[in-house]
């Protein structure tokens, strides 16, 4: 996968469009989780959200990277 | 209820604990991994120039034309330059000819008996015989400096390329020494990849390297030749008198320097057209996968 992406003529490191993605994919899953009310059995709903868009986009970069 | 908290706890913490470790492998890769976008294809560029002045009679090339070396790329009016070949020779019949005329005249008077001519006449003559042969070679320098001039008429190809910024036509007066076009080197294409400082020990002269052009299409492969040995002081100028210039103030943030790295282009994928200065994204790969953040 490149690491340099060009988005209608912008060329940026490929992590930028990833953290929108990272962000999305966590927007979606905490919409999710929120409904079956997994939040009730977290200790610290926001910062249980924070990790999980952190993981995403770590391991998003990650994959990019090997 | 103590453990069902205690387990609520565990789990939130253990996916930060995950989240945050993956965010720290992901910065060392950033910053530490081998790799930059700022790369620039580079090749040697000799800018040609003519050797003797005078008025241009053909260019035989065009602009963005591959050319052997030794093929001609500029004839330069050469009626003046056979005209002194010309009157280089002349002037060499002629001091050969005293040349001749005056090692006979020494030789003669060398040979007769001592009372017939004096002695001063005799060395005047020997002399005179020497400093003939000086004009003589002189003359054949001069006569051999005039067949060069001629010869460099025709400005030839140094090493096989491309014609670029071809900027003399037919008409012009190519003064000595203008240069009047760019010529590519077309075997020295390599790549400078600019690495921050931060990242030069994750790298070594023969590491295998992968170049992706800013134009996209197949990777090139390559590998790390060697590393630039210096880079200019930005904050130090030298000051007047040879004497230190340090810059007083001192930046509490501040960035990574980079240093060109050359890295050599072993293969080039066919149809990929390379130009000198166009950018590529260059990865650095160890040879050995031992260092998970090298």
């Amino acid at each position: 996968m490149p690491r340099e992406i060009d988005l209608l003529g912008f060329y940026m490191p490929t992590l930028l469009p990833l953290f929108i993605v990272a962000f999305a994919l966590q927007w979606r899953i905490d919409g999710w989780l929120g409904r079956l009310g997994f939040y009730t059995h977290v200790w610290h709903p926001a910062l249980f959200r924070f990790s999980v868009l952190l993981g995403l986009f770590a391991g998003c970069g990650l994959l990019l990277y090997r | 209820m103590r453990f069902k908290s205690l387990l609520r706890f565990a789990a939130t913490a253990a996916i930060f604990a995950v989240a945050v470790s993956a965010a720290l492998a992901l910065w060392r890769h950033y910053m530490y991994a081998p790799w930059t976008r700022d790369g620039r294809v580079k090749a040697d560029v000799i800018s040609l120039a003519p050797d003797v002045a005078g008025l241009v009679v053909e260019v035989p090339v065009h602009e963005n034309q591959a050319v052997q070396r030794g093929e001609v790329l500029l004839r330069i009016d050469a009626d003046r330059y056979r005209l002194a070949l010309e009157q280089a020779q002349a002037a060499l019949a002629a001091r050969q000819a005293d040349y001749a005329l005056k090692r006979r005249e020494a030789a003669r008077r060398a040979a007769l008996a001592g009372e017939v001519v004096s002695s001063e006449s005799r060395e005047s003559a020997a002399a005179a015989a020497e400093a003939a042969a000086g004009l003589y070679r002189e003359a054949l320098a001069a006569r051999d400096t005039a067949a060069l001039n001629l010869q460099r008429t025709e400005v030839r190809a140094p090493v096989d390329g491309y014609v670029t910024n071809l900027d003399i036509y037919p008409g012009d007066y190519a003064a000595a020494g203008r240069p009047f076009l760019a010529l590519v080197d077309s075997h020295s294409f390599r790549v400078n990849g600019y690495f921050e400082e931060t990242k030069l020990p994750g790298l070594h002269a023969g590491d295998p390297v992968s170049i992706r052009l800013m134009s996209g299409g197949p990777l090139l492969r390559g590998h790390v030749d060697s590393l630039s040995r210096g880079i200019t002081d930005r904050d130090n100028p030298p000051g007047p008198r040879l004497l230190a210039d340090v810059n007083p103030t001192f930046n509490w943030v501040r960035l990574a320097q980079r240093v060109p790295v050359r890295i050599a282009i072993d293969q080039v994928p066919a149809g990929v057209v390379l130009a000198a200065g166009m950018t590529c994204t260059v990865v650095v790969e160890p040879p050995a996968k031992s260092g998970r953040d090298g």
